[in-house]
């Protein structure tokens, strides 16, 4: 039986270096093009023609829009400003899922279980947030280390936890979506290396289990780009709204 | 979506949240005692420094946010 976590190694494709910075192309590399290849053409077809009654790709692509807008937008950031961020936030949560969503697919590479992936995503973000906050209030966004109602003598205490606590976010962020996508993907391969070791007479039982996991994970690659998206929009409506 | 079936959606993101946002605040007040040790040469007392406001501050971010949960409820 293969060791578990073989499918997770990064081959080196194409071999680049620069300035000793080792940007090689890897099948990580290559499954983000695919992804974006693909979110790009479906987004492409759908907006060629549109039209007052959309046709089917044209309904999804509104759909899918209209739900992030409605439920993740709106709720955690106020109208407005779900609107200004309805792009960012819908190409994170489109290229995330995808990338969740290929990884299942026998013989692709899953980018996003690589933490470096995840972590550029959630450091974009987090960036991305310091930006709007700074442009927004000025150096008056320092007060987010400074909880309202704290007494004076509790401050040396009070910011370094707070500032932890900052930057705790975006880790989390990185954390959770590789954590997730990298243990799913480690009980698949265990559970199909039983049906190789098991043979017929039993192997069938952990192929069975294979076939829940299985929808499982779809499940799972939706619900942590939903959850990636949702922990974006409620940083940066925290950035907007200071305190309030 | 209707009401109560949209609030399921909502617990549903705080399970997903709250577990992982402990574990990643111990983590990170480890990870950044650790190096300030490595970088000054004060090992091992900012890594103890950390671990615990680590664990404050991932604390912390889950009792805001269930605080911030409970308001919008009432």
């Amino acid at each position: 039986m293969g060791n578990p976590l073989e499918h997770f190694e990064l081959h080196r494709l194409i071999p680049i270096s620069l300035f000793g910075i080792d940007i090689s192309i890897n099948e990580a590399v290559v499954m983000m093009w695919i992804v974006v290849l693909i979110v790009f053409g479906l987004f492409w077809l759908a907006s060629r023609r549109i039209q007052i009654i959309p046709g089917r790709l044209q309904n999804m692509a509104e759909y899918w829009l209209e739900l992030l807008q409605t439920y993740i937008l709106e709720g955690n950031m106020g109208k407005e400003e779900g609107r200004t961020f309805l792009p960012f936030l819908g190409c994170l949560f489109l290229f995330i899922f995808f990338c969740n969503l290929l990884g299942l697919v026998p013989g692709a590479y899953t980018a996003t279980s690589q933490v470096m992936v995840t972590g550029t995503l959630a450091v974009l973000v987090y960036f991305i947030c310091l930006s709007v906050g700074f442009a927004k209030h000025g150096l008056g966004f320092f007060k987010v280390f400074v909880p309202p109602g704290v007494p004076l003598w509790l401050l040396p205490f009070v910011v370094p936890i707070e500032i932890v606590s900052q930057l705790a976010r975006p880790f989390s962020l990185a954390l959770r979506l590789f954590a997730n996508m990298t243990a799913g993907h480690t009980v698949l391969a265990v559970l199909f290396g039983f049906v190789i070791v098991l043979k017929f007479y039993i192997g069938w039982l952990p192929f069975v289990f294979i076939l829940g996991m299985d929808a499982f994970e779809i499940f799972i690659a939706l619900i942590q780009a939903y959850i990636f998206t949702l922990l974006a929009a409620i940083y940066l409506g925290e950035v907007i709204h200071l305190h309030a | 979506m209707e009401g109560p079936q949209k609030e399921g959606y909502r617990d549903l993101g705080i399970v997903i949240r709250v577990g992982i946002d402990l574990v990643a605040g111990t983590l990170l007040g480890t990870l950044l005692g650790y190096l300030l040790d490595r970088a000054l040469g004060t090992k091992p007392w900012l890594m103890v420094v950390g671990i615990f406001l680590g664990t404050i501050a991932g604390f912390r971010n889950i009792f805001r946010y269930l605080n911030d949960l409970e308001n919008k409820r009432n």
